[in-house]
C-alpha cells in the first residue's frame, strides 16, 4: 500500500506491505534504530514514539496506519545537540544498558508537548508505562523531575 | 513475533465498512485502535485473512450528552475518554484503571468491549451503569443491553457482519464506586468491582478480573435492595456467587475472595453517601 508520512518532520512516501509494523518501518526502512523492539506486545515501553504528539506503542501500530500523520522518533530529540531530559538522564545515571530509555525519553516529549501541569503522581503514572532492567527507576524518575517541572501537588 | 499477511482494507464511513463485513465474512477482523488485537495478530494466535481497519471512519468519533444519557462513539479512545469531564462516576475512575496512559492513547471503548477479555474494566461498567449497545449491519440495527452483548470470555453477540458503533449509558443520579486490585498500577486486574446505587432504585453491582466473564451479582443487589447491610453475611453472599479460574497471577479462590470484599468496601463507601 502506498502511504505518505512525516517522521521527524521529513516527508516520506513509498510503498508499504501492510502487516509492516512502525517500529519494524522506522528501524529497516528509515534506518532509525533508537526505537526499540523488546516484548513486542505493548506491555514494555521501549517501542513507544509519538503519533500526531501523542505516546503510541510503534510495536502496536501498523506503518500503514500512519499514513497522513506525523510521527515522532527518539532521534528527533537531540537534533540540537542533548535535550534537557537526555542531560538529566546523564546527571542523574538514569540509563545503564539503555534499551528502555528512547521509551521513556518520548513518554517525557508527550508530556511536555501535552502542556498540562505535571504532579509526581501524574509523573508516576506515565512512567509506569515502561520496565527497566537496569536502573531499578528511582534515577528516571528524579532525571524527569530535573528537567520537567514537576509539582509536588496531588492529581 | 511478527503477524502473518493479511489484505487490508481501509474503509472511510461505516457503510464501506459494513460492506466490507458483508462480503469477507468471517475472514475479516476489525482494527480499532489495536491495543489487544495487534498483539494477538504479533504472536500469530490469530491470522484474519482481511484486517479492516476503522482508523478513517470519522463517524465513530464523538462523545455527546443528550438529556438523559451519555452517547459514546465506538472509536473514542479511551484517553479522550479520560479527558472528559462530568462522565459517571464509576466510568471516571476505571477508565483511570484502564492499562497505562500510552495504551489509553490508542485503545478505544468499542475494541475493549468487542474483544471482551475477562479481566476488563469496560464490560464491568456497561453492566454496572446498564449501558446498551448499538450494533449497526447492512441488515438494520439493533440495541443490545450489555448482560446480553457478554457471552463468554472474548465472545460478544456480535455477528460476523456487525460493527458496534455507540455505547449508550444512562445518567442516574446516585452514588458510584470503583475498585480494582492488581499487583502494579496498568496490570490486568486480579480483582475488581463496580458499583452504581441509583436514588430510588436497586444497586447495580458488577465483578470483573475472575476469568470467567464479567457479571452481575444480581442475589447481592437483591438483599441490599432488601436492608442487608455490609458486614461478613454481605460478604459471604457475594463471595458465593461469584465464579472464578485460576491462572499463573492467581487462584479462583483469591479472586472471589478479594472481590467479595470490594464489593463489600464499594458497598460501604456507598451506604456512607446515601
Amino acid at each position: 500500500m502506498q502511504i505518505t508520512l512525516t517522521v521527524n518532520g521529513i516527508s516520506w512516501s513509498g510503498d508499504i506491505e501492510p502487516r509492516k509494523l512502525l517500529a519494524d518501518f522506522l528501524r529497516t526502512d528509515l534506518r532509525l534504530t533508537g526505537t526499540h523492539l523488546a516484548c513486542e506486545h505493548g506491555i514494555c515501553g521501549a517501542c513507544t514514539v509519538l503519533i500526531n504528539d501523542q505516546p503510541a506503542r510503534s510495536c502496536l501500530v501498523f506503518a500503514v496506519q500512519a499514513d497522513g500523520c506525523a510521527v515522532t522518533t527518539v532521534e528527533a530529540l537531540s537534533a540540537d545537540g542533548l535535550s534537557k531530559l537526555q542531560k538529566a538522564f546523564v546527571e542523574r545515571r538514569a540509563l545503564q544498558c539503555g534499551f528502555c530509555t528512547p521509551g521513556f525519553l518520548m513518554t517525557g516529549e508527550a508530556l511536555i508537548r501535552s502542556g498540562q501541569e505535571i504532579t509526581e503522581d501524574l509523573l508516576r503514572e506515565h512512567l509506569s508505562g515502561h520496565i527497566c532492567r537496569c536502573t531499578g527507576y528511582a534515577p528516571i524518575v528524579a532525571a524527569f523531575r530535573d528537567a520537567l517541572n514537576v509539582s509536588q501537588s496531588e492529581r | 513475533m511478527k503477524p502473518a499477511a493479511f489484505r487490508y482494507e481501509r474503509p472511510d464511513s461505516v457503510a464501506a465498512a459494513l460492506a466490507v463485513l458483508a462480503r469477507e465474512g468471517d475472514d475479516a477482523k476489525l482494527l480499532a485502535g489495536g491495543q489487544s488485537l495487534i498483539p494477538i495478530l504479533n504472536m500469530r494466535l490469530a491470522r484474519p485473512a482481511v484486517l479492516v481497519d476503522l482508523g478513517r471512519v470519522s463517524e465513530l468519533h464523538g462523545i455527546r450528552r443528550s438529556a438523559g444519557r451519555w452517547h459514546i462513539r465506538s472509536m473514542t479512545t479511551q484517553a479522550e475518554l479520560e479527558r472528559t469531564p462530568d462522565l459517571p462516576p464509576a466510568l471516571a475512575m476505571a477508565v483511570r484503571h484502564i492499562a497505562h496512559p500510552q495504551i489509553r492513547a490508542r485503545g478505544t471503548v468499542g475494541g475493549s468491549l468487542a474483544h471482551m477479555d475477562p479481566l476488563a474494566e469496560w464490560p464491568a461498567v456497561a453492566l454496572a451503569l446498564d449501558a446498551t449497545l448499538m450494533l449497526e449491519s447492512n441488515r438494520g440495527t439493533r440495541l443490545v443491553a450489555a448482560k446480553e452483548f457478554i457471552v463468554a470470555p472474548l465472545t460478544t453477540c456480535l455477528r460476523s457482519d456487525e460493527l458496534l458503533v455507540e455505547i449508550q449509558l444512562p445518567i442516574r443520579p446516585g452514588p458510584q464506586a470503583f475498585a480494582e486490585v492488581a499487583r502494579r498500577p496498568g496490570d490486568f486486574a486480579l480483582a475488581g468491582s463496580v458499583l452504581s446505587w441509583p436514588a430510588g432504585a436497586r444497586p447495580s453491582i458488577a465483578v470483573f478480573g475472575m476469568g470467567t466473564v464479567q457479571t452481575r451479582l444480581t442475589q447481592v443487589e437483591a438483599a441490599l435492595a432488601e436492608g442487608f447491610r455490609p458486614g461478613p453475611e454481605l460478604r459471604a453472599l457475594a463471595y458465593g456467587e461469584i465464579t472464578a479460574t485460576s491462572d499463573v497471577h492467581a487462584t479462583a479462590e483469591y479472586r472471589r475472595r478479594t472481590a467479595a470484599h470490594l464489593v463489600e468496601r464499594l458497598v460501604e463507601q456507598t451506604c456512607k453517601s446515601r
